[in-house]
C-alpha cells in the first residue's frame, strides 16, 4: 500500500506526542495518507516537509559523486585532471548551500501556521464534507475559473482541511469562484465543495478581506431591498409595456424595506459592510 | 381542474432592467390559464453567490423572509432567474432539512414578526412550463414558427447542484432544448454548451475582466457553431450576455453581436408580441438581426 511505511510512523509520532489535543489527533491521522505524493507544486504540510526536503537536496549530490568514483579511474589522466577540477567547482558551491532551509524560515511551515479549529468550523457551519477530500484534483480540472485566473479549488479545499486559515482567506483568487458548481458536480467524494468556497468566504469578509465593489452591492440591498435598483430609463420601460412603473417588492412597499433593513442589524450585515445608516452610504 | 395559481417572484434584474421578460411571462401564463400572484414586497432574493459568500445567515435569512411572503398566500414560488432560484431553492431546501438552522433563522425572522414554516416549494419557470403545462399545451400557445439557430445557456443554478435540485442530467440536459425548439427554432450544439457566463459568484461585480474572459469563451463557441441567438433562462445570464458582450468587445478588442433572448421573451415573439413588448428594442445588442430574420419567412409584419 501507498502509506504503509509512512502510516506507522505517523502514529508512532502521534502516541510519542504528550497529551495531544484531541482535535489534532484526528486531524493527523485523517490526513497523513494524503501527504504521500509528493506534489511540490502544493506548499507542504505539517510535520514532513523538513525531512522530505532534506532528503530530496541530498539525494542527487550523492548520486554525482557515485557516478564520479566509477568513471574516474576509467579516464585517462591528462583529461580527467581538467575535469576534475570543472567537475569540483561546481560541487562544492552546492554543497555549501546544502541546507536549503536557511534563511527561509519565513516560507517553512510550522504548526503556528495551522488553525486547529478551523476545519471544524467550516464543517459546522454546514460543509461537514469537507473531510472527505482526498485531493484527486477532479474539481480543478473540471473549474472553468482555474483555466484563466489563479484560482485553485483543491488548494482551497486543502488548506481548509488544514487548518491554513490565514492563507486561505487572505488569498484574492479565493474570490475568482463564479459558484458554477461544475466541480461539486464531478466530484468522486460528494463533497458539496460550493459551500465551502461560501463558508470560507464568510471567514474572509469578517475578516476584512471583502472588497469595495462587494460592499456597495450589499448597500444597495440595505437602501433599496434590492441588489439591482430600478433606474429611470427601466422605469419607462415598464411604463411603455403597461407594467407599474415600480414593481411590487420593496420598491413599492416601504414596510417591507424595513423589514429588509431589520434583518440586517439583526445579523449584523451592516456592520460587516461598514454601512452608516445616518448617511444612508458606506463608510 | 382548478386553476393553478403561483406566488411570482421577480427578484431584482428581470423587473429592473429588463421588464419585457415580466411582461411576456405574464402574457404567457394568462394565456396558459395559470395565474401568477405577485409577493408584495419581495425583496432581492438575495443573490446566493454574492450574499451567500458575505454572511450566510443574513442570506438565508433574506431568503426566508421572501419565502414567508409565499407562504402566508399559500403557494409555491416561481421565478424565471437562476440566481433566485438558487437562492429561494437552496435556503427553502436548508431550512425544510436543517432544524438548527432553522430555529437560527426564525430568531431572526421573529424581529420582523415572520416565521418561516417550510409549507411551499420553489420552481424554476422553464421547468413548470415543461412539467406542468407541457410542450404540447405550451405549442399551442405559440403562433410563429422561429427560423432561427439557437445556442441554449442554461446557466449554472437551474440544475446545479443536482443532487438537491434534480430536474435533468447537469452535465447533458435536454429540457431547455426541448422548450426552445417547441417554437420552430433549432438548438444548436456548441463547444462547452454548459459552462458559465462568468458572472455569478460576485465575480461581475468584483473582476469585470475576468468574468468578461469567461464570455469572450462562450461568445466564441457560440459564434462558431453559427448562433443566430442566444437564449437564457436567467436575467443576470441575459445581462451577462448583453451588457457583458459590449464590455467583452471593449476589453479584447472582439466585434460579438449576438443578440440574446430571455425564454420568456423567445416565446413572446413566437406568440407574435412586438420587439418593444418585450422590450427587445432596449437591449444592448441588436436583436434585430434576428427579427429580420424572422420576418423572411413571415413575409414581414
Amino acid at each position: 500500500m501507498l502509506s504503509g511505511g509512512n502510516k506507522s510512523e505517523n502514529q508512532k509520532k502521534t502516541e510519542e506526542q504528550p497529551q495531544p489535543d484531541p482535535e489534532m489527533k484526528t486531524e493527523e491521522q485523517e490526513t497523513k495518507p494524503t501527504e504521500t505524493p509528493k506534489d511540490v507544486s502544493e506548499k507542504p504540510a505539517e510535520t514532513a516537509p523538513e525531512k522530505e526536503t532534506e532528503t530530496k537536496a541530498v539525494t542527487p549530490d550523492e548520486k554525482t559523486k557515485e557516478a564520479k568514483k566509477t568513471e574516474k579511474p576509467v579516464e585517462k589522466t591528462t583529461e580527467s585532471k581538467e575535469e576534475k577540477s570543472k567537475e569540483e567547482k561546481p560541487q562544492t558551491k552546492r554543497s555549501d548551500s546544502m541546507t536549503l532551509l536557511e534563511g527561509r524560515e519565513e516560507d517553512t511551515i510550522t504548526r503556528d501556521n495551522i488553525d486547529v479549529n478551523f476545519k471544524q468550523e467550516v464543517m459546522d457551519a454546514g460543509a461537514d464534507t469537507l473531510a472527505l477530500c482526498f485531493q484527486c484534483g477532479t474539481c480543478t480540472g473540471a473549474c472553468p475559473s482555474g483555466r484563466r485566473t489563479p484560482y485553485r479549488i483543491r488548494q482551497i479545499v486543502r488548506k481548509s482541511l488544514m487548518g491554513f486559515k490565514d492563507d486561505v482567506i487572505s488569498d484574492d483568487a479565493l474570490w475568482m469562484c463564479t459558484t458554477c458548481y461544475e466541480c461539486q458536480e464531478r466530484c468522486p467524494r460528494g463533497i458539496k465543495i460550493v459551500d465551502i468556497v461560501k463558508i470560507v468566504r464568510n471567514y474572509a469578509a469578517q475578516a476584512g478581506y471583502m472588497a469595495q465593489s462587494h460592499k456597495a452591492v450589499g448597500s444597495f440591498v440595505l437602501k433599496t431591498g434590492h441588489a439591482v435598483p430600478i433606474n429611470p430609463a427601466t422605469q419607462d420601460l415598464r411604463k411603455q409595456v403597461g407594467l407599474d412603473e415600480l414593481p411590487p417588492t420593496t420598491h413599492s412597499f416601504p414596510g417591507a424595506l424595513e423589514e429588509v433593513q431589520k434583518i440586517t442589524k439583526a445579523t449584523g450585515f451592516d456592520n460587516l459592510i461598514g454601512y452608516n445608516w445616518e448617511k444612508g452610504e458606506l463608510e | 381542474m382548478a386553476e393553478q395559481e403561483f406566488a411570482y417572484f421577480l427578484g431584482c434584474i428581470m423587473n429592473n432592467r429588463y421588464p419585457g421578460i415580466e411582461k411576456s411571462t405574464r402574457i404567457l401564463f394568462d394565456k396558459l390559464g395559470i395565474r401568477l400572484k405577485d409577493m408584495e414586497g419581495a425583496s432581492c432574493c438575495p443573490a446566493p453567490g454574492v450574499f451567500g459568500s458575505f454572511d450566510r445567515t443574513t442570506w438565508a435569512s433574506i431568503a426566508a423572509r421572501n419565502i414567508t411572503i409565499a407562504e402566508d398566500q399559500g403557494n409555491d414560488i416561481m421565478t424565471e432567474c437562476n440566481g433566485c432560484f438558487g437562492s429561494l431553492f437552496e435556503a427553502n431546501h436548508m431550512l425544510k432539512e436543517n432544524e438548527e438552522m432553522k430555529e437560527k433563522i426564525n430568531k431572526v425572522l421573529a424581529e420582523v414578526d415572520r416565521e418561516f414554516k417550510g409549507e411551499i416549494n420553489v420552481r424554476h419557470f422553464a421547468e413548470i412550463l415543461y412539467h406542468d403545462v407541457g410542450l404540447e399545451k405550451l405549442s399551442e400557445a405559440m403562433v410563429k414558427p422561429l427560423n432561427l439557430n439557437v445556442a441554449v445557456h442554461y446557466g449554472c443554478h437551474f440544475l446545479k447542484p443536482s443532487d438537491e435540485i434534480d430536474l435533468d442530467n447537469p452535465h447533458k440536459p435536454t429540457i431547455l432544448d426541448e422548450l426552445v425548439e417547441l417554437t420552430g427554432a433549432k438548438s444548436i450544439d456548441y463547444k462547452d454548451k454548459m459552462m458559465c457566463c462568468g458572472a455569478g459568484g460576485g465575480l461581475r461585480s468584483r473582476d469585470l475582466d475576468v468574468t468578461a474572459d469567461f464570455t469572450r469563451e462562450k461568445l466564441t463557441n457560440m459564434r462558431e457553431a453559427g448562433a443566430d441567438a442566444i437564449v437564457n433562462v436567467c436575467p443576470f445570464c441575459h445581462l451577462q450576455f448583453d451588457v457583458g458582450q459590449v464590455e467583452t468587445n471593449d476589453k479584447f478588442g472582439t466585434d460579438f453581436d449576438i443578440p440574446v433572448f430571455h425564454l420568456a421573451q423567445l416565446y413572446g415573439l413566437a406568440m407574435g408580441l412586438s420587439k418593444d413588448d418585450i422590450t427587445v428594442d432596449a437591449h444592448q445588442i441588436s436583436t434585430d438581426p434576428a427579427l429580420a430574420k424572422l420576418d423572411v419567412i413571415t413575409g414581414g409584419e
